[in-house]
């Protein structure tokens, strides 16, 4: 027995050796890791989350214009490979809108990961001992205007299913908050954003906001957006107020404004939305009554040029290609003058200011190769007629499904097949309950 | 030697020879005195000579060979012995632990093996992965793709996990191989994920393992869960493939050259709609456009080109030859194994497949009593065209595009080269075909080193150190280019998307092992040692795009990406294992290992891994006495083994996104766990094995029971935290299963043998805790798994018509495979391998994607309640019910038969052995109600999902001539 008890010894022995003990971790080779920003972030890296913020805001926008674009009937998204634009968005016979569905859960998503760069940007800039406070201010009115931006763009989905608004702490997600008070929310988010930037020293790149590079600029833009939300809250001299603080000019060129902007850098986007003209399988293609119901002479006409051949899918067709987006490096406006000028013209209008309306709806109609403004005088013919212009003028920008909405007129898009539906919203992402 | 050897007395000297029951000589045939450690082994003429003390008994085994015990003093000077063929299978040594092995007959699992021959020897696969389906009891096996190169999903034992690892550990003559699939950027073109990945897990890519030749491999023990792969710790929980190749035997020299030629076609072709004007012209609602469908139809009807796209597109006959040149010989101290091999293989889609060059030089040399080193070293250059197939967001892919494109519409080129665009679809196939190409090339090397040490010996106890390792070393270049001029390169001007990967894995044991004959029949081995596995994996994918017309480098062009994604991993621990053998009849065995991974939360702790098992085997206890057995055994095993976590699971991290030329840092969609734990199973096995009737019937019966805890979970977060999901450790779940295998020699005749076997296996899986809410990992309108408490793991949910739920299952009810060889009069033989999987579901797009796209065969049938068309009755399904996706997915498949005859008294050239020339059909005969081209597909990779079907490379069938000579 003593010779298995030494070989049992050498081997345990052997084994004594063995604990060679140096952990290993190596770390994230990757990329870098949210802690190394929420710390003490240097400017540089508040830079590289703000250009993230913009960069990201792009993601899957194609998906939210689509949405909004063929639930409103502007146009129609073909595709060989998917269906789903054609079935479920236009409520084909027994579809639904399914909650696990790409139409909602990636342009959700995508939204909401701006917001949380955001909220990381806020953290970040607070934290920081490297920057004034002037700078500080700037990154965080900047950080809170695009994160109001980017929860209304979901809420204009989601609508009456509302949105969640405090999403700060990824454990402990706030509740959600129907349409009215996620509204209300997000003016109140701009407010403070506008706060902050009145105090603010703005150091950092802005692509795609060039005419806005400083604090006074990128509160005009805040108020921009403070007037579309105004208008979507019916909350008529509150948008006045804020488009005369914004960037709005009726003199000036429609497409003045804030945009997406792309390129073929290295890890840049192209335009999403951009399709060539005549092409097959994958195409955008305007919805028939753009052209049937449009003004002689409307210069609009150009945004649905006619293919060489029809295009057709499933029970639906189209001889006109959806051209909004010409290149795939064209801008794609977050907000610009034109739609001021008609939110200017809708308040107005809604603030018994008729003569006001038609001055700027005329602006629109003049720019545009149409004749002044000649039918009555009325408040519901004048808001149908800033409604139109809004359907032309912002074709393709993401506006027509949410006009008629607001109006309580979604009965009157046209149906195309015979037992096709019009969504008032969206449901809820799938995982959120 | 650092023990002085016991002296005995040396009372009597044995001489001998020993042959098989045909008298050639074996070799190597080890003859040891019983109860001691005191032996020889035979040479080449099958002689040994050895002392042994008076009164001693011997026992002389070989493997493949039945034991024999025999009484010293009963042999004569020269006596010459018979072994007898162990056709069971019980006498086969089967490895156990990291340095020991047992025999079969003592064996505590259900150690699954597949010889040489039934792997390569009936209808060779075209590539090894693909080699092993329908083998393995116990195994579910898909093929992600019908693409050239290989690609296949191997689960043992159900599934293992949800969102980890579930592939088997594949461990090549020591060597951890790496069995990674990395995608060559495809989603860049194909946006089949969307998002803008320029990954995802629907490129299809070939698995690694493919790359292995399976003329160099001599034979594969599958560990097919933790109570048998413990021992191999944190990367074992998928169980563990044991591939050994070929080494050199002593004497004469052997040379084999062997030349296969074949035919690559088709599988099965599902047809394509019959256009008429009227159909045609109903392709669009819109009258005018209408209109000219109808006068395009009557155009092309009246030129007669109306064409069998399908047909054309994947028609191609490809033409295969493969050459192996192999060479074993050597003599007392030095043995060898060479081998030289090429293949080339055409695809069933023109401009697709596979060439593999591959050359293995293994050698065994003693460099004296006690010590004896091995090294196999083995370097593979392969290249795959996979063309480009599968699902697509985007019109691209070869099959999407064909779905959508009816006969009538002109495809082909015109005289100038110049291809037309296609006005159904994206993309134009034929040019896709044409000008694409999509190219995985590999220069693989990989060497094991093995080395025995005798560090004391004595007649009732050895002690040997064994220190295995070796390194897996491979460059993966993935080449996608898609030229400008394609139809679908309008907007990036074309596009080159090359994939750099270097991938280094190395890993080694060392270990002590202590043989010690406490008493006659008391033995134990003890073995204890320390282990070590790294990998480092870098890939790099640059995607160009406006591409400088005609070139491929990706620095010619407009614009450039690059992504890069790096991933490293440390696991060490160690291990004890103790075995115990009674009788040789009674084993116990026990082993505890220790490892810890750099991937987990906590990278410095340590997690164990217990197995014990027991055999008992009745026969030799003589607890069952009369001739009905020969040979019967109880056993049962238990172990725990794991998945460590992903690399970079622990992290929340922040991806770049730029914009205008300003580095951008955007968070990451997937959170990080700090605090995450590797998932854990345990696993306890028990059974029954037997032979009877002179073992010419095997029998062995397997019952198991996994259990998977603390299972991991990519989770879905709520997206409005910014993340959409977050790996967690989510709950456990459970797979029971029952694995019969009978072999059989029903015929022995001088004339003709007859040998067969049949095995039967069956798993069920069941959720057992889950924290998360269940919800669908996929679509519910196109029907898809979801992890649920108290479900099967494997369901398959969606749309039912009246809200959602279950519609099916992917897992089989049962799978069968049945493999027979006759043998007349040693010179012909006819082998062949059936497989039958019954039940299991696969999520069918093919069939829909017709339907949508309006060309489906029987799109026009009427058969439904309805009386529309059956393709527009389908149709309005979509939204409201899932239920035409999900479709049993059953077949029987002659997967192999060859049919081959051996020359080998050939008086006439003397220099030439034997000749040995056969025709064999591989995946031949399917019979199946599945309605697409292969039941035996996943096309959305080696992960969880199982069982999508939409377009993937057709199935291909396989018909070879062969020829081998033996110099």
């Amino acid at each position: 027995m003593k010779r298995i008890t030494y070989i049992h010894a050498v081997l345990i022995s052997a084994l004594t050796v063995c604990f060679y003990s140096c952990k290993k971790d190596y770390g994230n080779l990757n990329g870098p890791t949210i802690e190394q920003f929420s710390g003490n972030a240097s400017e540089s890296q508040l830079d590289n989350l703000l250009s993230g913020t913009l960069s990201g805001m792009r993601n899957n926008l194609a998906y939210y214009l689509d949405d909004v674009g063929s639930i409103g009937r502007e146009g129609y998204r073909f595709s060989g490979s998917e269906p789903r634009y054609v079935t479920d968005l236009l409520g084909a016979g027994t579809t639904t809108l399914t909650n696990s569905n790409f139409y909602i859960t990636d342009p959700w998503a995508a939204r909401y990961r701006v917001v949380k760069n955001c909220n990381l940007l806020i953290e970040a800039a607070t934290n920081s001992t490297l920057i004034s406070d002037a700078e500080k201010n700037g990154y965080v009115g900047f950080a809170r205007t695009i994160k109001a931006y980017q929860l209304l763009l979901n809420l204009n989905l989601t609508y009456s299913n509302g949105i969640r608004v405090d999403v700060a702490d990824p454990n402990h997600l706030g509740p959600f908050v129907g349409y009215d008070d996620g509204l209300t929310a997000i003016a109140a988010l701009l407010d403070s954003a506008k706060t902050d930037l009145s105090n603010a020293s703005v150091v950092f790149p802005l692509p795609g906001f060039e005419a806005f590079g400083d604090a006074a600029g990128l509160s005009q833009v805040n108020r921009a957006l403070a007037a579309r939300v105004a208008i979507y809250r019916k909350q008529w001299s509150q948008a006045l107020t804020a488009i005369g603080e914004s960037f709005f000019d009726l003199t000036k060129n429609f497409y003045f404004g804030v945009n997406h902007v792309f390129s073929t850098g290295a890890g840049d986007q192209l335009n999403p939305m951009f399709i060539p003209q005549n092409q097959t399988g994958e195409i955008r293609v305007a919805h028939p009554s753009y052209a049937a119901e449009i003004e002689a002479g409307d210069d609009r006409i150009g945004k649905a040029t006619l293919r060489s051949s029809v295009a057709s899918l499933t029970g639906l067709s189209s001889d006109r290609d959806v051209w909004v987006y010409t290149s795939s490096t064209a801008l794609l406006p977050i907000i610009r003058n034109e739609e001021l000028i008609l939110i200017y013209a809708e308040a107005s209008i809604q603030s018994a200011d008729l003569a006001d309306g038609v001055k700027a709806i005329n602006v629109i109609r003049s720019g545009h190769n149409l004749p002044p403004y000649s039918r009555a005088m009325t408040k519901d013919t004048l808001i149908t007629e800033v409604l139109n212009q809004r359907r032309y003028s912002l074709f393709f920008e993401g506006h027509r499904w949410i006009d008629m909405r607001r109006y309580d007129k979604l009965g009157y898009l046209p149906l195309d097949r015979p037992n096709d539906h019009v969504w008032v919203e969206f449901p809820i992402p799938v995982g959120e309950n | 030697m650092l023990f002085p050897c016991l002296l005995l007395a040396q009372a009597k000297t044995i001489t001998g020879r020993i042959t098989d029951p045909r008298d050639n000589p074996v070799p190597n045939v080890s003859v040891v005195v019983k109860n001691t450690y005191r032996g020889t082994v035979s040479d080449v003429d099958g002689k040994f000579k050895l002392d042994v003390p008076a009164n001693s008994t011997i026992i002389i085994s070989h493997g493949g060979f039945k034991s024999q015990i025999m009484q010293a003093d009963s042999l004569s000077a020269n006596s010459l012995i018979r072994l007898e063929e162990d056709f069971t299978k019980m006498e086969e040594v089967v490895v156990t632990g990291l340095a020991t092995s047992v025999k079969r007959r003592n064996l505590a699992n259900a150690v699954g093996t597949i010889s040489s021959k039934e792997l390569n020897s009936v209808a060779p696969a075209q590539t090894f992965d693909a080699a092993l389906n329908g083998k393995i009891p116990g195994a579910y096996i898909n093929a992600n793709s019908g693409a050239p190169g290989g690609g296949i999903s191997v689960k043992l034992r159900g599934v293992t996990s949800v969102f980890g690892n579930t592939q088997p550990l594949y461990v090549l003559d020591g060597v951890f191989m790496d069995n990674s699939f990395t995608s060559a950027g495809l989603n860049t073109v194909t946006k089949a994920r969307r998002g803008g990945s320029i990954t995802s897990n629907q490129d299809n890519p070939s698995g690694r393992i493919a790359d292995l030749r399976a003329e160099d491999i001599e034979n594969i023990e599958i560990l097919k869960g933790p109570s048998a792969a413990a021992i191999y710790g944190s990367r074992a929980s998928g169980g563990v493939i044991i591939i050994t190749t070929k080494r050199g035997k002593p004497g004469r020299t052997n040379i084999t050259v062997s030349q296969d030629l074949g035919q690559v076609s088709v599988g099965r072709l599902l047809g394509v709609r019959e256009f008429t004007a009227e159909r045609a012209a109903s392709l669009s609602s819109d009258s005018a456009a209408s209109e000219a469908l109808r006068q395009q139809f009557l155009a092309a009807q009246a030129a007669g080109e109306i064409y069998d796209y399908e047909k054309e597109v994947y028609g191609n006959k490809g033409f295969a030859r493969n050459t192996v040149i192999s060479m074993n010989g050597g003599g007392e101290k030095t043995n060898f194994y060479f081998s030289v091999a090429q293949k080339d293989e055409g695809g069933i889609i023109k401009g697709t497949g596979y060439r593999n060059t591959s050359l293995r030089f293994n050698i065994d040399h003693r460099i004296n009593d006690n010590i004896k080193i091995g090294i196999s070293s083995n370097y593979i250059n392969s290249s795959s065209d996979r063309g480009l197939t599968g699902n697509d967001n985007t019109g691209t892919s070869i099959g999407i595009a064909l779905s959508s494109t009816p006969g009538f519409a002109q495809l082909h080129p015109d005289k100038f080269g110049n291809y037309p665009a296609n006005p159904f679809a994206g993309s134009n196939p034929l040019q896709t075909i044409a000008l694409m190409t999509n190219n995985e090339a590999v220069n693989r090397f990989a060497t094991g080193l093995d080395l025995e040490a005798n560090l004391q010996k004595s007649s009732r106890s050895i002690t040997k150190f064994i220190g295995r390792g070796g390194f897996d070393f491979y460059n993966l270049e993935t080449t996608a280019l898609f030229p400008s001029n394609l139809q679908f390169q309008v907007v990036d001007k074309g596009t080159s998307i090359l994939g750099t990967t270097r991938n280094l894995n190395t890993n080694f044991i060392l270990s002590l092992v202590n043989n010690f004959a406490a008493s006659g029949d008391l033995s134990f081995t003890t073995s204890a040692g320390i282990t070590s596995e790294t990998g480092d994996y870098n890939n790099l994918i640059n995607v160009a795009t406006h591409v400088i017309s005609g070139q491929l480098n990706v620095d010619q062009a407009g614009a450039l990406n690059a992504t890069q994604f790096r991933a490293k991993f440390l696991n060490d621990g160690f291990f004890v294992q103790e075995e115990a053998s009674i009788h040789d009849a009674v084993t116990l065995t026990g082993g505890v290992r220790f490892d810890r991974s750099s991937n987990n939360g906590d990278a410095g702790k340590y997690y164990a891994y217990p197995k014990a098992g027991l055999s008992v085997n009745l026969t030799r206890l003589a607890l069952i006495k009369g001739s009905l057995f020969d040979n019967m055994k109880v056993r049962a095993a238990y172990g725990q083994a794991t998945n460590v976590p992903a690399y970079g699971s622990k992290f929340t991290t922040l991806v770049i996104s730029n914009i205008a030329g300003n580095p951008g840092a955007l968070v990451n969609t997937q959170k990080g766990d700090p605090s995450i734990k590797p998932e854990r199973q345990a696993e306890l096995e028990a059974g029954v094995d037997f032979s009877l009737l002179k073992s010419r019937l095997g029998l062995e019966f397997t019952y198991y029971i996994k259990k998977i805890f603390d299972f991991l979970m990519r989770a879905q977060l709520p997206s409005s935290s910014g993340f959409s999901s977050q790996w967690v450790n989510a709950g456990d779940l459970r797979n029971r299963g029952i694995e019969i295998g009978l072999n059989a020699r029903p015929v022995a005749s001088n004339t003709i043998i007859w040998n067969a076997s049949v095995n039967f296996w069956l798993n069920r899986s069941l959720v057992t805790r889950y924290i998360l809410t269940p919800v669908p990992l996929g679509s519910l309108v196109f029907a898809s798994p979801q992890i649920e408490q108290g479900k099967s793991a494997t369901q398959i949910v969606g749309l039912n018509g009246a809200g959602a739920g279950v519609l099916g299952d992917t897992d089989p009810k049962f799978q069968m495979n049945t493999y027979h060889e006759i043998t007349f009069k040693n010179k012909l033989s006819l082998s062949f391998l059936l497989h039958w999987k019954k039940g299991g579901d696969n999520g069918n797009l093919t069939n829909w994607q017709n339907d949508f796209g309006q060309t489906s065969v029987d799109f026009d049938k009427v058969t439904n309640k309805l009386g529309v068309p059956d393709g527009v009755y389908r149709q309005m399904q979509v939204g409201s019910s899932a239920a035409i996706f999900v479709q049993d997915a059953s077949y029987l498949r002659l997967r192999e038969i060859g049919l081959y005859y051996t020359f080998d008294k050939l008086s006439f050239i003397s220099f030439i052995k034997k000749i040995r020339v056969g025709v064999s059909l591989n995946n031949y005969f399917t019979i199946t109600k599945y309605k697409s081209y292969d039941p035996e597909v996943s096309n959305f990779g080696t992960g969880f999902a199982t069982g999508d079907d939409i377009d993937p490379y057709p199935a291909s069938k396989r018909a070879t001539f062969h020829i081998a000579i033996d110099f």
